[in-house]
């Protein structure tokens, strides 16, 4: 429960911490999320930066570690114009029946998961077969100079935000036995859209 | 905002900055090497402060990346360019502003690269 201390810990500055971040994807997000589809588990909300960028009309399960991150979430998933509901919950022990969601999406939330494999089994679980994974995430670099610079940095934020930098995402989907259907690249090939199916 | 116009701005005065600090950190007849690592120690140390202020207003992997091939490379270069000496200061602020723009506009064809679909 580490993570959910440092979370709860700057989800007051979360917002502004992560606002450059939000502009900065913003358009690659809006064309990404027009994917989700029926009901909709979104693991990890954080404060809900991203809600500005889904489709209207959806009616969403969100999943937090962070009962402050949620509070700070509150007001954001109440303007949205569909349902939004927050659930405190962590990724690797979900409280949800199996084949329970049509998609799932994940924003910049397994860089933090404490043991990805086992949080992906999980999402694996709760998809309905046939059912979509969107994960817009950062990940490891081929480039080994860019490799090089995430992995050093990686060595500081694990330590003081739980953030890994240095995560293989696309390979651990694959792993947990999703089949990965595209992996576009936002920013160099360190953040990417991937979508994948159960 | 026009992020096309602000990263190469933010790169080329971090540049600057960094050999700035790198020059004025290591002294004339230091040796080409110890000055060379004192200006990279210098640079990432510069590189770190500066990624840590930016990142809210510029996301984090735009401002991390560069920042930190800047911080060392710049910082290297500064630290032995003033090592080895005959150059001023304002010389070598002026070479790492111009490799600031250089390593940005380097990221920025890589990653157009990366990211046409």
């Amino acid at each position: 429960m580490a993570e959910k201390a440092k979370f709860d810990r700057i989800a007051k500055n979360y917002d502004f911490l992560k606002s450059g971040d939000t502009r900065r994807w913003a358009k690659a997000q809006l064309k990404f999320f027009r994917q989700l589809r029926g009901r909709v588990l979104y693991v990890g909300i954080g404060t809900g930066q991203e809600i500005a960028h889904f489709p209207a009309g959806l009616h969403i399960t969100a999943i937090d570690i962070s009962g402050n991150m949620l509070a700070q979430c509150r007001s954001r998933a109440d303007r949205y114009p569909g349902s939004i509901g927050l659930v405190l919950m962590n990724t690797e022990s979900l409280a949800f029946p199996d084949n329970t969601f049509d998609t799932i999406l994940t924003v910049c939330t397994f860089c933090s998961v404490e043991h990805p494999d086992q949080g992906l089994k999980e999402l694996r679980r709760v998809l309905t077969p046939g059912g979509k994974i969107l994960m817009f995430e950062h990940v490891l670099s081929r480039n080994p100079v860019f490799a090089l610079i995430l992995k050093s940095m990686s060595f500081i934020t694990a330590r003081l935000s739980g953030t890994h930098l240095d995560r293989d995402t696309v390979g651990n989907l694959k792993k947990a036995g999703f089949a990965v259907d595209s992996e576009r690249n936002v920013y160099l090939d360190i953040v990417k859209a991937i979508a994948g199916h159960k | 905002m026009h992020y096309k116009i602000i990263d190469p701005i933010i790169a080329t005065l971090s540049g600057g900055m960094v050999a700035f600090a790198a020059a004025r950190a290591v002294p004339e007849d230091f040796g080409l090497l110890p000055g060379m690592l004192a200006g990279g120690f210098c640079g990432m140390v510069l590189q770190f402060v500066l990624t840590f202020l930016l990142m809210p207003f510029l996301g984090a992997f735009e401002v991390m990346i560069p920042l930190s091939l800047i911080g060392m490379a710049v910082g290297m270069m500064g630290g032995m360019t003033a090592a080895w000496g005959g150059i001023p200061v304002f010389g070598i602020t002026w070479a790492g502003a111009v490799s600031g723009l250089f390593i940005s506009a380097i990221i920025h064809y890589c990653n157009r690269s990366l990211t046409r679909s």
